[in-house]
Parts: structure tokens; C-alpha cells; sequence
């Protein structure tokens, strides 16, 4: 790798503060994207501004009908968060399903958003759940957050603090898994809060997205029958050595039939707990 | 040419402190091995996925190839060398040995140390437990039967040692 | 008795502690360190070389390119096992190149090396390097090498042709298919795949400046072969100068036993340096350096009579061999792939063509089953297809064509003869072990019932091991023997060494060997040390590769402990002063039966090296030990039947692995415990192949696209199906322990039959084919072209 600085600041503020000053600094949570990119010499910054010694950013709270995940918070400790397993399984279940327990015991919630990988877990429910991202600056809609292929909303020295998740009446994450990388092929999240039908789609396109059609259709009759017809156009999915577009396109429809089957089947993991 | 930047770290490895000068990008298993030539912990690929670099920082079990050895400043590392006493084999060592759990040898550090991990969290995994929590390991040798087989026999016989011993101990490390 | 007992590996103890010694945890005071600089391109003319900047950069002690190379007169990487065309004419032969001179034909192709002080040092002067690329067509696509547009890899030949092997007989097959009833044809696949052994490879030289004598450690499965190749072919040495140390190997698969491009610059360096010069491939290195396997199109037919049974095999192959050829790579789809292509099966008739191809890829060469899983791709594939066509079961289709016990030894018409087998009792324990009446049943009622699509498919084929005659392989082509040798030395304190010309990478010689020559020797099993991976202690020996070391490294034990026992004998009917025939051994005395009179092996072992006590007219020598050159008189047959039982999801093709079934007959088994574990591994590797792995190259670019473990999948735990084994022995009379190899059936097996097994459940739906890795997006869109196809 080419070499950089390490700086482990001790607050928010230091950090907001050392990636202002140097415009080749970037930020490290988990090192689980990162990393790798370096030691594949495709990037080179100046310095890594760690994150891991800010106190405070690492919790899993209910907040009344919210719960909210600490963006330093890693993977397993989402999965094993008693509070999330009651109020939204679904989405403990997606944590548990991130890549290997190694990558879970470092990886974060903020790093794996921040990155915005397109075939990354989060940003699917993200999307699917309609959370808001905290940051140190501002809060961001989900819908508003992931612009691109590994682009999101975040400015420069902008640091997430925090993920807010509505928690719905019920939710369900289905993934079908590229056996290398162990991301998705297709992850879909899927929730349904008050009637209202939210689906964030991973690994399929050039960034996580919402079929809206398939949510409007859900919206009106949540059954899988009306989803009938609707497709994802595979003109707008990747097709690469792993899936084709059609297949891709294909799997979106079959996931999101089959998270509807879920969550009128009753099964537990898939409701919400409003309450 | 501006020379790599350093840090002076202090930490300790299997129970020993240590102090280092080393450049910040320098990952914690080249620390480990090439600096402590605790060569144990073995480095099979460049996507962080193999997990033959597999060790424990803080009780945690994390891949030493995505850890750069200035974040493990102020830590506590367990290696494979800290594993069980010299002469005498931890249970989960002698079950590899006894279940036919390795044939080169080369993935099978970090299978302990994931495994010790598992058997830390859960004292009496499933199968299917075993196998999730080995996804992050790759063994190109043995197809994971007896590997999966050496876990589980530890994890039988020490609950059974749990069991006979008052007050319930703890599981083994 | 210690052989046939599952005894534990002496060396796990230091495997599980961390204490194994991998070539690269070798780091000796002043070693510098070597970076490669690859071509980023498939094909591209090199036009300039500009190596100024990284020459000056810091810690830079060399950099090299091929007009170094050449200045320092050094040689080429020969191919050992070359193939010439069936017509006589010598293959079309481009040897990979230490370094490429004038023009890259593959990602990966070396161009230059930075050595230098540090690696960090080499890594980022090696970006210094700056090569001017004028890039060229490439041809990535295995079908489309001996088009009539596609661009030449090399193009002093006119063609990507290397040659076209011819085995069996045109007219009787002809004659055959003319008559038949019926006809199975398909086109067939072996994907290509990275073996990706878990250690990369490593090579540490070191060179003694007084002595001139070259240390290289490497990981390296055959030492002696590797030091012959460099001194030989490469760097033109005397042997004796250099010593070839393979320490602890981690995993192999082949691709350890080949004579790659980095290895004889690292020992040149070393020699010129005067200091250890070290290079541990990286992971996306090896992806683009490592031989690769497998990648066979094949089109075939098998003929059949009413009843099913075979009357002819025509089979037509195109086998890339990459852009250069490695060094054995010829022999495989020349000789093993053609040798077992009609398996089990009493086949009257046969043809094969098989074509070696360029393409702009990387080098292709033996990797675990070399042409095996091709061979039996095709013959199971037509033998099940053929069977469904004609609406006769699938297990009866075997029944009618399995060869059985009595036709051993059985001439294929291919040309090889099959030395020992009994298939109609291992069809039986297969089917016993997977209760196949219950299992049809059972697929039956799922469909039937729930709309649930299962599928049991099988492969049963032959394995090649244990080569070979050197005769033999000289015939086929080969440049290297096929004997093996074993040291038996006995220390003067009774204990014993031996020195094998095998290497262990994973395999367990050490307990193996003990047992059989504890065994011999009548001695305890930790009385016995085993040797290997040294050219400096042990007599030159072939290595470990195609399943070898029991049948003919344990050959040449037996023999060698046969010798040293002959000798205790003598020396202890000398000091008991009774004839040779009225001592028994009974371990650890020989004694005089009737008497109390006996004395112990080690007594014997402390005379043989005192000398004194020998007999005054010489007629025994002082010493205890024998070195014994095993050639064998032939490689020997081992055979395996597989049954696999999945589920497929129709709606995301992802395919549920029930269950998997084996019966193996290796002949007799040293060590069950360790060949259980190989035909595990084999199963991963196998499973692998059909289900995941895959070296992709894109069609347009020639771009890598599995360039690391992001991309290339390889099973984990997780993906390994419940597996119930059996053995069925049928010892050979290759050699006197009647063992057969082991080692590789896992991986022959599983392409056939989890294809079988899928096209079995998803026949109803009109699938017939599916290509490999038989992904769930390519298994959907299996379905639903069959699908539309019925609909049109």
C-alpha cells in the first residue's frame, strides 16, 4: 500500500476537524471496504482519520417508534441487539447476514453507508425501512442519501452519527447471496407501516433503489397476485459474470412475492413491533 | 522522498507487552509475523476473506490483514501461539488433531481462533451453527467435515466438563 | 499391525500451534524482495521499456527485463511432458517466458522484476516501471480458437493449433454409429478453474558465496524435479550447486509442481546478489500466474443398441492450454484426459480427437484429477442423457454396461488397460448406502405432491493413478522418470529414518509411510522418522502429483525395508551363529526358534555400525540401509461411483444439495482416516467446479474478471451437503501393497453427477443441458429456455 497517517481522535469534533484540514484524509470505521482498497494500491489518502475512539457512537436505542443504530455500531452487535430483535427482526436478521462473523465482529453500520456499495446490504433497508441517516451536520432522508455508485449525499468532512429506522408493522429481508463475495445478487427489504409499502433493492442496479412500482402496487392490495406483470426492466440491472440482468430482474420479482407471502404467513420474524 | 509515517505502539501479545515502531500502514500480521515472527497467523489472500490471518484483539476474533498494528495500539492480541499451553494441547487443538481436521496446516490457525471464538459465544452449537460460522474461513484441503466434527466434539466435552464441575465454570477460553 | 489402522498425523501438533514452517515465514538477516510488473493486457505488442525511474527509486537493487535475461545467457522453461501431433510432427511449442520478450499474451505476463531492499521497496518501484503497449486482438474463448477470423496468439504457426492428438479406432466407431439405435449427442464444458491452494506460492533462494552453492526454498511439490528443471533448462548449473528445499507446503493441487516464470529469477538473484531474494505471490497474482485447469469444449455421441448398451464413443475436444504451454500441460488432455473417457463402461468401439489450443489466457497445467473430471463430464453426461432419451432408468442403464470383476484386466479401445476394478459390487454398495429405490419414490411424491423438483443423479468413472513406468511416459512424450525412490537408513541405536522422494503438502506421508515401514521393520511407529522435501538429504526422487506416493513411493518402501530386513537377518544369524533359516524374526528378536537364544533389532543395528562383530572375510559390509529406485511396471486404475440428491428452487434456480454419496476402491487403504479426508477434499474441489469456481476472462477485452476471491467463489463450510462414504477394495497388481492413489476421485465425480442430477430433476420441464458452474441464474435460465422453447 502507499503510505498514509493513522490519526485516532478522541471526539467527533477532532475528527470533522482532521478531515477538514486535509482534503487526502478519509474517514475509517470497520476497514472491511476500505482496507482492501488499499492494500490494492486503488486508492491513496494522506491519512486515515480512525473513528473507533469517538465514545458514543456505538449503541442500539429505541427512540418511541424509532429505533436508532450509532453509526460505529458493528454488524454483530445490530444482530444480537435484543432491543432491534423485538422491534425490527428483519433488519437484525440483515446484520447477521453481512458477509462472514469476521467481517461482522468489525464491520459498521455508518462505514457500510458511507461506502454505498451497490451490492452492500444496508442501503436496502435503508431504503426498504425509509430511514434517516444523522449526521454531524444535517439529517438525510433515506430516499435523498444514495445518489450513485459508491456516491452518496455526504460532503466532505460530513460524518454519519447515527441511523434512525421507523419500525414498521412488518418487514422481511430476503437475500440471494454472489457465493465469492458474499454480497447480494439481490438483496430486497421489504416493509409495510400503516398500509404504506417500502422496498429497497441492493445488488440488482448501479446503486440500491425502490421498485416504486411494485411499492404502489403492494400499497393498494398487499398480496402477492398484484405484483403481477410488474418487473424491474433489465435494461436498468447490471448484468456481470455472476447473473444476468434478466435474472436479476427476474429474482426482484420472485423475492418480493415471496416477502409478501412472508409477512401474511404470520411469520414472526417478519412483524414489526410497534407497539 | 518523504519517508512512510510511524508510530511508536504499545500493546500486548499473548500476554506479553510489546513496544514497536512501525509505519501506519503496516497490518497487524505482518506486526505479527515478520516484526514478533509469531508466524502462526498465515496471510492467503488480498480481499480479506480467507480468514487464515484470523486472531483475537481485545476477545474479539478479527482478520489481522484488515487491521493495521497501530489500531491494535493499547490492545490485547491472542495469536495461535498463545493457544493452549506449551506441552499440553488445548481440548479444541486436540480435537483437530484427533478428528483429522487438517491436512496442510495452512488454514488451520485461523480456524481455531474463529472457532474458539464460536465456542466462547455458544457452548453447544449446532451443525449448521458450526458451518455459518466458519463461512468467514477457507480450507481448500479437508472439505470442512472433520474440521466441523473437531468443534462440535469440543464443544460436547466441555459441557460435559461443565457439567461435572461445581457451580458451573467457565467454557473453555 | 499398523497399516489399515486410522492412526493420527505426528505433524498436526505443530500445525495447530502455529509452529509449521511455510516458506514464507522465512526471513533471513539481508534478504531483498522481488516485485513483478504483469502486463495489464491480454495480447499488446511491448514497444519501449523504461525502467530508469525505478532503477533510482529507493532501495532498489535491480531491475530486470527479458533483454537481461538474455544477457545473462540463461535458458527457457521447458515443457516436460511435450505431445507431439498424432501424424508425427512436433507440437506448435511457445514455453512460457521468464520474462516476455517482444510481445504479452496474457494478463499477467511477466515483463520486468524490481528487486530491492524492502517490499514495500519493490511493490511501489515496480509502478515505476514504465512499458509502452500497443495493444492487440485478443482471444480469450477456448470454441472460437481454431476459428478462421480469430486472432493468433502466436503467429509463426498460423493457427492456435499446438496439436491434435488422435486415440482409438475411426472405422470401427463409424461402423458402430452406422448400426446404432440410438444416438446421445451433446456439447460439454469443463469450466476453467484456479486450484487456489490456501498458501501462496513462495520461493525463498539464498546463495552461499564461498560454497557457490544456491539454497532455494520453495513450495514446491516435487523438490527434485524443480532443482533439475532451473540447473537443467533455465540457468544452465551444475545440479549439485543448488538444493531444492520444500519445508511444510500448504496445499498444492498441482499447480506447486510446475515450473513457473518467477521461480529461476529469484534463484539467479540470489546467486548474483550474494543474499537470501524472497517472493510470496499475492492472491491477485496468482489468479494471474498460477497454472490454471480444466477448460475443455467437447463435442460428443455415444451409440447405443436397443437395450441401451454401449456399441461406440465418438468424442471431438478442444483443450486450452493458455498462451504458453507449462510444463505438463500437453500430457493432460493428450494422455489423461483420453485414458479414461469410456470409464466403467465395456465400450467396443471409440474415437478421440483432441486439439490443444492458444488462447490468450493464462498457462493451463495438471490440477487435482487432470482430465479426469473432463473424461467422465462427457461419458456420464451422454451415458445418463442417453438413458433418459430412451426411457430406461438410469442406474439399470449402468447395470447393462458396467464392466464387471472378470473383465479385469480390460483393454479400452482408447488403448489403455484397466488393471483392477469390480464396479457391479460398488453399483451395489452405492445403491445400498443411498436406499435408491426410497430415494426415487421420494422424488416421485414431492413432485407428485407439493410441485417440488428433487433430483438424483450419478457419475461412476475410473481415476488414473500412481504413474508410472518411466518407459511409459517416455513413450507419451515425458522428459522425467516415473520411479520413485525410498531411503530406509537405520541409526545405530535401532531407530530409523526414512528419506522419501514423495512430498507431503497436506497428505499425511508422514504416518503413512511409518505405518508400512513399522510394519515391515516390526518396529514401533515412533521409532520411525520420516524425510521428505530435501534435494540436499534425499536421493532423487519425482515427487508428489497424480496420486502417486503410496502406490509407488510406498512400493519403493517396502522394497527398501525388504532389503534392510534381509540384511538384519543375516547380520543376526551371524552373531546367533546359526544359518539364515533357523532365525525367525519375532519383533523386535530374532531368534532361534527352540532356544532362548535371540538378539534384538537394535543389537543387530548397534553391530551393523560398530563393524567390529561382521564377519572377518567381509561377507557383510558394515551399515543397515537401503536405497531403493522403484520403477514401476504399470500406474494402476482406481474408480469411484458418486450419487447426488438435490432440490432445485424453479423460481431462483438455487440448487439445495441433499445429500452425496461415495464408494471409493483405492485398493487397500494405508490409512483410512487420511483417504476418508481426500475424498472430502476432492468433494469441495469438486463440488466447486460443478457449482461455483470459474475463471472468467471477458470475450471483448481479455480482461481477467475473477481477479480475486471477490469473483473466483470457492465452497465454504456452509456449502458442503450432508455426505455418507464407502469403500470397496479391489487391490491391484500395479504393486506389491496393492494401494491404489486416493487423492483426486472427490474431484472427478462431481461435475457428472450434480449435472445429472440436475437435468434429472428438470428433465419434465424440457431441460436437457446446463453448462457449468451451474450457478441458480444459469439453472433459471436453463428452465426458462426450455420453457419458451415448449411454448413457441
Amino acid at each position: 500500500m502507499h503510505p498514509f497517517d493513522h490519526l485516532a481522535p478522541e471526539t467527533l469534533d477532532a475528527a470533522v476537524e482532521a478531515l477538514a484540514g486535509d482534503e487526502d484524509a478519509q474517514a475509517l470505521a470497520g476497514g472491511m471496504s476500505l482496507v482492501p482498497v488499499l492494500r490494492h494500491r486503488l486508492a491513496a489518502p494522506s491519512a486515515l482519520i480512525d473513528l473507533s475512539r469517538i465514545p458514543g457512537l456505538s449503541f442500539v436505542r429505541e427512540e418511541g417508534d424509532r429505533v436508532v443504530i450509532g453509526a460505529m455500531t458493528r454488524h454483530a452487535v445490530v444482530a444480537a441487539s435484543p432491543e432491534l430483535g423485538r422491534r425490527i427482526p428483519a433488519l437484525a436478521r440483515l446484520a447477521g447476514d453481512i458477509g462472514d462473523p469476521l467481517v461482522r465482529n468489525r464491520g459498521t453500520i455508518g462505514g457500510s453507508l458511507a461506502n454505498n456499495d451497490p451490492a452492500a446490504c444496508y442501503p436496502c433497508a435503508l431504503l426498504g425501512l425509509g430511514a434517516v441517516v444523522r449526521t454531524n451536520r444535517r439529517e438525510i432522508a433515506a430516499d435523498d442519501f444514495i445518489l450513485g455508485t459508491f456516491e452518496t449525499a455526504l460532503e466532505p468532512g460530513e460524518l454519519i452519527v447515527a441511523v434512525t429506522f421507523p419500525v414498521p408493522d412488518l418487514a422481511v429481508h430476503l437475500k440471494e447471496k454472489n457465493f465469492a463475495s458474499r454480497f447480494s445478487v439481490v438483496g430486497l427489504f421489504l416493509s409495510r407501516r400503516g398500509g404504506q409499502v417500502r422496498i429497497g433493492i441492493t445488488g440488482a442496479g448501479p446503486h440500491a433503489f425502490r421498485p416504486t412500482a411494485f411499492e404502489e402496487a403492494l400499497t393498494a392490495d398487499f398480496r402477492p397476485d398484484a405484483l403481477k406483470g410488474l418487473a424491474v426492466p433489465a435494461e436498468e440491472l447490471n448484468t456481470d459474470q455472476h447473473a444476468s440482468a434478466a435474472y436479476r430482474s427476474h429474482l426482484i420479482s420472485v423475492l418480493a412475492e415471496r416477502a409478501v407471502e412472508r409477512c401474511l404467513a404470520g411469520d414472526g420474524d417478519a412483524r414489526g413491533d410497534r407497539a | 522522498m518523504t519517508s512512510a509515517p510511524t508510530r511508536t505502539i504499545r500493546l500486548k501479545v499473548n500476554g506479553h507487552p510489546v513496544e514497536e515502531t512501525v509505519e501506519c500502514r503496516m497490518p497487524l500480521a505482518e506486526l505479527l509475523r515478520d516484526r514478533l515472527r509469531l508466524t502462526g497467523t498465515h496471510v492467503g489472500c488480498d480481499t480479506s476473506q480467507c480468514g487464515a490471518c484470523t486472531v483475537h484483539v481485545d476477545g474479539v476474533a478479527v482478520r489481522s490483514c484488515t487491521l493495521f498494528a497501530v489500531q491494535a495500539d493499547g490492545a490485547e492480541v491472542l495469536t495461535i501461539e498463545g493457544v493452549g499451553e506449551p506441552g499440553a494441547l488445548h481440548p479444541l487443538q486436540a480435537a483437530f488433531q484427533e478428528h483429522h481436521a487438517l491436512q496442510c496446516g495452512f488454514c488451520t490457525p485461523g480456524m481455531i481462533m474463529t472457532a474458539l471464538e464460536l465456542l466462547r459465544r455458544e457452548a453447544r452449537p449446532t451443525p449448521e451453527t458450526v458451518r455459518r460460522y466458519l463461512e468467514g474461513n477457507i480450507c481448500r484441503c479437508t472439505g470442512y467435515y472433520n474440521i466441523v466434527k473437531a468443534i462440535l466434539a469440543t464443544a460436547e466435552a466441555g459441557t460435559a466438563e461443565q457439567k461435572a464441575s461445581e457451580g458451573g465454570g467457565h467454557a473453555p477460553l | 499391525m499398523f497399516v489399515g489402522k486410522p492412526l493420527r498425523r505426528r505433524e498436526d501438533v505443530k500445525f495447530v500451534s502455529g509452529k509449521g514452517r511455510f516458506v514464507d515465514d522465512l526471513l533471513p538477516a539481508q534478504t531483498a524482495h522481488v516485485a513483478f510488473v504483469r502486463s495489464p493486457h491480454a495480447h499488446a505488442r511491448i514497444g519501449s521499456i523504461d525502467v530508469d525511474q525505478a532503477r533510482h527509486a529507493d532501495g532498489v537493487l535491480r531491475v530486470l527485463t527479458a533483454a537481461d535475461w538474455e544477457a545473462a545467457g540463461n535458458g527457457k522453461l521447458v515443457c516436460v511432458h511435450p505431445m507431439p501431433f498424432s501424424d508425427g510432427r512436433p507440437m506448435n511449442e511457445v514455453l512460457r517466458p521468464a520474462f516476455a520478450a517482444g510481445k504479452v499474451c496474457h494478463v499477467g505476463d511477466i515483463v520486468a522484476a524490481v528487486i530491492a531492499e524492502t517490499k514495500h521497496a519493490a511493490v511501489d518501484a515496480a509502478e515505476l516501471v514504465e512499458i509502452d503497449y500497443e495493444v492487440l486482438p485478443a482471444n480469450v474463448e477456448t470454441a472460437r480458437a481454431l476459428d478462421a477470423d480469430c486472432p493468433l496468439v502466436h503467429e509463426e504457426f498460423g493457427v492456435n493449433l499446438i496439436n491434435e492428438v488422435v486415440h482409438g479406432d475411426r472405422e470401427a466407431t463409424d461402423a458402430a454409429f452406422a448400426k446404432a439405435a440410438h444416438i446421445t449427442e451433446l456439447t460439454l464444458v469443463s469450466n476453467r478453474l484456479a486450484a487456489m491452494p490456501l498458501e501462496p506460492r513462495a520461493y525463498l533462494a539464498d546463495h552461499d558465496v564461498e560454497r557457490d552453492e544456491t539454497t532455494l526454498w520453495a513450495t514446491a511439490q516435487m523438490p527434485h524435479m524443480l532443482r533439475q528443471w532451473i540447473c537443467r533448462y533455465a540457468l544452465h548449473l551444475p545440479e549439485h550447486r543448488l538444493r531444492v528445499i520444500a519445508p511444510d507446503v500448504g496445499g498444492g493441487f498441482g499447480v506447486k509442481g510446475n515450473f513457473t516464470p518467477e521461480i529461476p529469477t529469484i534463484v539467479w538473484m540470489a546467486r548474483e546478489l550474494g543474499r537470501p531474494v524472497k517472493w510470496t505471490c499475492t492472491r491477485a497474482e496468482a489468479l494471474q500466474s498460477d497454472s490454471q485447469g480444466r477448460d475443455h469444449v467437447t463435442h460428443a455421441r455415444m451409440a447405443f443398441d436397443e437395450e441401451g448398451r454401449i456399441l461406440g464413443l465418438e468424442v471431438e475436444t478442444l483443450a486450452c492450454l493458455g498462451a504458453y504451454l507449462s510444463n505438463f500441460a500437453p500430457s493432460i488432455p493428450g494422455n489423461s484426459y483420453p485414458q479414461t473417457l469410456t470409464g466403467l463402461y465395456r465400450t467396443p468401439a471409440a474415437y478421440a480427437r483432441v486439439r490443444g489450443v492458444y488462447t490468450n489466457t493464462v498457462p493451463i497445467d495438471a490440477y487435482r484429477g487432470s482430465g479426469r473430471p473432463e473424461a467422465t463430464l462427457v461419458n456420464e453426461r451422454l451415458l445418463e442423457s442417453g438413458a433418459r432419451e430412451m426411457g430406461i432408468d438410469v442406474v439399470e442403464m449402468r447395470r447393462r454396461n458396467l464392466l464387471s470383476r472378470e473383465d479385469f484386466p480390460y483393454k479400452t479401445p482408447i488403448g489403455r488397460t484397466y488393471d483392477s476394478g469390480d464396479p457391479q459390487a460398488m453399483l451395489d454398495k452405492l445403491l445400498a448406502l443411498a436406499d435408491y429405490e426410497a430415494l426415487r419414490r421420494e422424488q416421485a411424491r414431492r413432485r407428485a405432491d407439493e410441485g417440488r423438483l428433487m433430483g438424483i443423479g450419478l457419475a461412476v468413472f475410473l481415476d488414473k493413478s500412481g504413474t508410472g513406468p518411466s518407459k511409459s511416459l517416455a513413450r507419451k512424450g515425458g522428459l522425467h522418470g516415473g520411479y520413485e525412490t525410498a531411503c530406509v537408513r537405520v541409526n545405530s541405536d535401532g531407530g530409523v529414518t526414512l528419506f522419501m522422494g514423495t512430498h507431503s503438502h497436506g497428505q499425511g506421508h508422514d504416518i503413512t509411510y511409518a505405518a508400512i515401514a513399522a510394519d515391515q521393520l516390526g518396529l514401533d511407529i515412533d521409532a520411525i522418522e520420516v524425510v521428505e522435501g530435501d534435494t540436499g538429504r534425499i536421493a532423487h526422487g519425482n515427487g508428489t502429483w497424480g496420486s502417486r506416493s503410496v502406490s509407488v513411493g510406498g512400493a519403493a518402501l517396502h522394497r527398501a525395508c525388504g532389503e534392510v530386513m534381509a540384511k538384519a537377518h543375516r547380520i543376526a544369524a551371524h552373531l546367533l551363529e546359526v544359518r539364515m533359516e533357523e532365525v525367525r524374526y519375532e519383533p523386535p528378536l530374532f531368534a532361534v526358534p527352540g532356544s532362548n537364544r535371540s538378539v534384538s533389532f537394535a543389537e543387530v543395528a548397534d553391530v551393523a555400525y560398530h563393524g567390529a562383530r561382521l564377519p572377518a572375510d567381509h561377507s557383510i559390509e558394515p551399515g543397515l540401509e537401503s536405497t531403493v529406485f522403484h520403477d514401476p511396471d504399470d500406474s494402476n486404475d482406481p474408480s469411484a461411483m458418486h450419487l447426488a440428491v438435490v432440490e432445485v428452487d424453479a423460481r431462483t434456480g438455487r440448487v439445495a444439495l441433499e445429500r452425496y454419496l461415495t464408494v471409493d476402491d483405492c485398493g487397500t487403504v494405508i490409512n483410512p482416516m487420511i483417504v476418508e479426508g481426500q475424498v472430502h477434499g476432492g468433494l469441495a474441489q469438486g463440488l466447486g467446479q460443478a457449482l461455483m469456481e470459474n475463471v472468467v476472462y471477458d470475450p471483448a477485452s481479455g480482461q481477467l474478471l475473477s481477479g480475486t476471491f471477490m469473483d473466483y467463489a470457492m465452497p465454504r463450510a456452509s456449502d458442503m451437503p450432508p455426505l455418507a462414504m464407502d469403500f470397496h477394495a479391489s487391490p491391484t497388481p500395479s504393486n506389491v501393497l496393492g494401494a491404489k492413489g486416493g487423492s483426486e476421485t472427490g474431484t472427478i465425480g462431481p461435475p457428472a453427477a450434480l449435472t445429472n442430477a440436475i437435468v434429472d430433476a428438470l428433465w419434465h420441464l424440457g431441460v436437457r443441458d446446463l453448462r457449468m458452474p451451474l450457478t441458480p441464474g444459469r439453472v433459471w435460465e436453463a428452465i426458462a429456455q426450455a420453457q419458451s422453447g415448449r411454448d413457441s
